[in-house]
């Protein structure tokens, strides 16, 4: 297919700077920052992780049965409270 | 939530995997929930205030808005997470897939022999768009894994993780709340051949079969993976659909051959052009009284210029660079272009007959609303969401 404007495969009128050296988006004037972000939500989705194991076994263990969504709603508003 | 697929191919993920993609289902929603929110209020309480001293007036278009948010920390928050939140869908897809490839291989042979088929075309060019960018941020996009099960699994599964239960249990719920919107606006129709275009792995196709149960139903998509797994998914689901590789806008039909052409959420991933060629294409092999319809996000000349703004997001940011081009055409532009009479045009939105039941969706026709857009609702997923449709009747 030839590579005509329409074609280009970024949409048109881009704004210079959205996007850093490696082509990715960049938020942050630091593009450091955009990375400790993704760093972060990869921790907490490891310590979600975690607490569902931690769940799994004290109900196996006889503890009362646990709401997983309605757990992960107080998780991730207690996590990321400070952003709001 | 993550929606449990309704099929035999649907993953059996362990219990680490699971609390992964709960995790990522859950945060999507607090992004797109609780950090919308806090965009719109930093934009009505910052941002806008502060164009409006340096310019004397309030922004005007998405491209204004988009500007004047870069920088605020809202934006950057809201922005920098969703895009790792979009990774991690497909991330936490993609590791089960691979383990279970063999196992959907061996699922899908046992419904080989079932009504339906899917034909491929080895000498197809994949357009670029498609094939040299990952689209929605999906490692190899639609094309990973050739021929294979492999890209219609991980998309059907990772749309299952991105819905957050709000596109249906059987991620089907655009291609069911049209199809019901159809059906109860316009009983008298009844469409013996119908054409969806940019199917993916059919999953809004199979509503218009399970509606129309005479119909005869192609479906049509330029990758070809997504269309041998979109086969193997509608036999398991007891659905005809015949599945070709195709472009929509170069279709191998003859003329007036159809009585519906449909698609969802496509227009919009394909280049202003290939965009034209396709409704020319439409209108072409629709039959004199059939319909053209289209799913598809709203425009963005019935938005706000925020509400504008927070939909274009996708264009600058998610890989789908023809999303911004596609919002800023005109609908009733596109049909009357391709040759559609401006008087048959139709617009309106629905709200999901998934989450609302069929009686919103009577509602929604009785309304006899005019289809005006929902600035703040409609094209998203959120509470009282809806969707919007348009097309045109072909004389």
């Amino acid at each position: 297919m030839p590579n005509t404007p329409d074609e280009q495969l970024k949409p048109d009128n881009t704004p210079g700077g959205i996007y850093g050296t490696d082509g990715k988006p960049q938020f942050f004037d630091d593009p450091a920052m955009d990375r400790v972000v993704a760093v972060l939500m990869e921790i907490t989705q490891t310590s979600w992780a975690q607490e569902e194991r931690i769940l799994a076994l004290e109900e196996a263990n006889g503890a009362e049965k646990v709401d997983r969504e309605e757990r992960l709603n107080e998780f991730i508003n207690r996590t990321f409270a400070p952003l709001r | 939530m993550v929606v449990e697929l309704q099929h035999e191919m649907k993953p059996n993920p362990q219990a680490d995997e699971l609390a992964r993609q709960r995790f990522v289902s859950g945060i999507r929603g607090f992004i797109l929930g609780d950090l919308a929110n806090d965009l719109r209020e930093a934009y009505t309480k910052e941002v806008e205030p502060a164009f409006s001293r340096q310019h004397g007036r309030k922004p005007d278009t998405s491209n204004e808005v988009h500007a004047a948010m870069r920088g605020n920390m809202a934006f950057n928050v809201y922005s920098a997470m969703r895009v790792k939140a979009q990774k991690m869908v497909w991330a936490s897809t993609e590791g089960i897939v691979h383990r279970e490839l063999d196992r959907l291989n061996e699922e899908a042979a046992k419904v080989e022999g079932k009504p339906g088929s899917f034909t491929l075309n080895p000498d197809m060019e994949i357009p670029r768009n498609v094939d040299a960018i990952d689209v929605h941020l999906m490692p190899g996009s639609y094309t990973r894994g050739g021929t294979s099960l492999e890209s219609g699994a991980v998309y059907d599964q990772g749309l299952a993780v991105f819905s957050m239960g709000l596109m249906g249990e059987n991620l089907d719920d655009i291609g069911s709340t049209m199809a019901a919107y159809i059906s109860n606006k316009h009983p008298e129709f009844q469409p013996r051949r119908i054409l969806d275009t940019g199917c993916s792995i059919g999953h809004n196709t199979l509503p218009w079969k399970k509606s129309y149960p005479q119909a005869h139903v192609e479906a049509i998509d330029v990758a070809p993976g997504g269309l041998v797994y979109g086969s193997a998914r509608a036999k398991m689901q007891g659905q005809e659909v015949h599945f070709k590789q195709m472009s929509a806008d170069s279709l191998d039909y003859e003329d007036e051959s159809f009585d519906l052409v449909f698609s969802s959420m496509f227009l919009h991933e394909i280049s202003r052009k290939a965009r034209a060629k396709a409704f020319k294409e439409a209108h072409r092999v629709l039959k004199p009284g059939g319909l053209l319809l289209h799913m598809e996000l709203p425009p963005n000349d019935e938005m706000s210029p925020f509400d504008g703004f927070f939909l274009d997001w996708d264009s600058w940011y998610n890989e789908e660079p023809f999303y911004k081009g596609y919002r800023d055409e005109r609908p009733s532009d596109l049909c009357r272009d391709a040759g559609f009479e401006e008087a048959d045009f139709l617009q309106f939105t629905v709200p999901p007959v998934g989450l609302y039941g069929e009686e919103a969706v009577k509602q929604a026709i009785s309304d006899a609303s005019d289809g005006s857009v929902d600035s703040k609702n409609t094209g998203r997923l959120t509470d009282g969401m809806t969707w919007f449709g348009f097309g045109s009747w072909k004389r």
